[in-house]
């Protein structure tokens, strides 16, 4: 059994906090709970990412993969409270970036749109405040409900979390996800512990950074004379979870429209009999 | 697969002239045939319509895979990659993941001959005109649905059968708008679109989304809704629009010539309450070419 102690820090069956926060405090997001007045109203939160250098993409904003890393934690939190005692996990992530360039802070919201027996579906939405709120990406996301005895949870509500200190030696994102150097339609991610979510699989988070960073290979592998690459509309449908690793990210290029190159990511367990684990499809474009 | 009775004589699904085969236990396809009336105006197949296609597509494996339950679609993602360089779009389905609550299906869209083969160019096989994703929740059956074996004989081969498209599809369900900068454009409930439970089915919600898209981020672009075509929806089915008249709303994330043009469609049954029945991101460009199959 795992349980979450108030401050949204995992604990194992001991007691001991076991700090598995690393991937959200690596892009160092902030989140808070919309209190309202009305007790049946549907979960509101909010969060903030600062942007920091060394997590800007080719289009001098936050990586898509970082945004989705983003998008992932908030709204899967949310999901996560509008179940309780319940908890979830993320089925599908669909998402449309609109502005690859950002100022920071990215701000967040997260609004439950459905919330039925089975599944939970959330809207959010990710503006720029350093750029008068002009907007970032918009997203979607699917949970399912989990078993009831999986897991215990306890929460101060509203809930919130502040903002983690930068980080005195900070990496890349591709290095930070132990993403392998490489190029071409096949990219590789070492399973480390801290890629791990509280659940002890690989982090949602980890998965949309791997495919923003496969999709982005592989088109520059078949697209002549292309630049700098970025992802921006996503869809991943997460089939099972992944426990083991290696993980694999290979890419079909299915074609170019006006610019838009649309790839086909299928992500397998390379040490769990190679299962298809995660499907979707980035589409990626010259900045 | 179709359910009994569905759809009836009169239905859009008939007048698209699909016809479907269900190949394996886990694998359909499911074509329509490239017409100016299913096409954007640059010779594309309409976003929406391909959705629809999908829809099926992924329906015909579904019904079968979870006999006796049932199925509604939950989400449904469609992106647009080629344009159609063959008379016939073609819909492959294939499952990717069959849970307890959920089916995952995953359906590649290409261009197909009047004999089925893929349509080639300069020898090679054409790029895909789209690729498109879907979950569907399972509805378990209820007491009295029956639970005996459904029987299939594979391959499994049927056509809806219609009358033509004499004006664009738009126009034939129709799509009303309200207010174009402002996305608003409505549908009136009725048999004609229903899916098998009666509401809106989820193609037409696709294209309602796809009309509401193209008027607003066409206004934010200086044009009107003909200007630009929608390439990528990603719809999230939250509750069936079953009374009527569904109406969207439109909120445009960017649109300008330094950015690219998206928007957030919102679908409301204006008839139960305003109830919130569909969201979907919709990612639009402006036409610049006019092609289309013959």
């Amino acid at each position: 059994m795992t349980r979450v102690g108030p401050d949204g820090e995992a604990a194992d069956d001991g007691g001991v906090v076991d700090r598995r926060r690393h991937v959200s405090d690596y892009f160092r997001l902030e989140r808070w709970e919309l209190a309202t007045d009305d007790p049946d109203a549907p979960t509101v939160m909010a969060g903030r990412t600062p942007v920091d250098d060394h997590q800007r993409g080719p289009g001098d904003g936050l990586r898509t993969g970082g945004l989705l890393t983003g998008i992932d934690s908030l709204g899967g939190f949310t999901s996560g409270l509008a179940v309780l005692p319940r908890w979830i996990v993320t089925t599908s992530l669909t998402a449309t970036v609109s502005e690859l360039s950002h100022v920071g802070p990215l701000r967040l919201r997260a609004d439950v749109l459905r919330r039925g027996r089975n599944s939970v579906v959330t809207a959010l939405d990710v503006v720029d405040e350093g750029a008068d709120d002009r907007h970032v990406a918009a997203a979607t996301m699917t949970c399912a409900v989990l078993d009831p005895d999986a897991l215990t949870l306890e929460f101060t509500r509203p809930f919130a979390l502040p903002m983690p200190e930068p980080q005195a030696d900070p990496v890349d994102p591709v290095t930070f996800f132990c993403i392998e150097p490489g190029t071409g339609p096949v990219t590789r991610l070492r399973l480390e512990d801290q890629l791990r979510n509280p659940w002890g699989i690989l982090h949602g988070g980890a998965v949309a950074m791997l495919a923003d960073e496969a999709a982005c290979r592989a088109a520059a592998a078949v697209v002549p004379g292309v630049g700098a690459l970025a992802a921006t509309d996503v869809v991943l449908h997460y089939l099972r979870p992944v426990r083991v690793g290696p993980v694999e990210a290979r890419c079909t290029v299915l074609g170019t429209r006006s610019g838009r190159t649309v790839v086909r990511v299928a992500i397998h367990d390379v040490g769990a009999d190679d299962r298809l684990v995660t499907l979707g499809s980035v589409t990626v474009v010259t900045v | 697969m179709a359910y009994a009775g569905y759809p009836p004589p009169e239905h859009l699904l008939r007048d698209l002239g699909m016809e479907a085969e269900l190949t394996t236990e886990t694998s359909a396809r499911v074509r329509t045939r490239v017409t100016p009336e299913v096409s954007a105006p640059d010779g594309s197949v309409r976003a929406g319509v391909l959705a629809t296609l999908v829809d099926i597509v992924g329906g015909s494996i579904a019904a079968p895979v979870l006999y006796p339950d049932r199925m509604a679609t939950a989400d449904l993602s469609v992106q647009l990659v080629g344009p159609p360089v063959g008379p016939w779009v073609e819909a492959r389905g294939t499952v990717l993941r069959r849970g307890r609550t959920t089916l995952v299906i995953e359906a590649l869209v290409v261009a197909v001959d009047e004999d089925g083969a893929d349509t080639t160019v300069d020898g090679r096989p054409a790029d895909p005109v789209a690729w498109a994703s879907m979950t569907f929740a399972v509805l378990p059956a209820r007491d009295g649905t029956p639970t005996g074996p459904m029987v299939v004989d594979l391959p499994m081969r049927w056509t809806f059968d219609g009358r033509p498209f004499d004006r664009p599809v738009f126009d034939a369900l129709p799509i009303v708008v309200l207010d174009g900068p402002a996305g608003r454009v409505s549908v009136t409930n009725r048999p004609y679109l229903h899916n098998y439970i009666g509401a809106v089915q989820g193609g037409v919600a696709a294209m309602l989304a796809e009309a509401a898209g193209a008027e607003a981020l066409g206004a934010a672009c200086g044009r009107d809704g003909s200007g630009m075509v929608v390439t990528d929806l990603q719809i999230a089915y939250l509750a069936l629009g079953k009374v009527g008249p569904v109406v969207t709303s439109t909120r445009v994330l960017a649109a300008g010539p330094g950015s690219r043009a998206g928007a957030v469609v919102e679908l409301r049954d204006t008839g139960a309450d305003d109830r919130l029945t569909t969201v979907v991101n919709v990612t639009a460009e402006p036409v610049v070419a006019v092609g289309r199959a013959s």
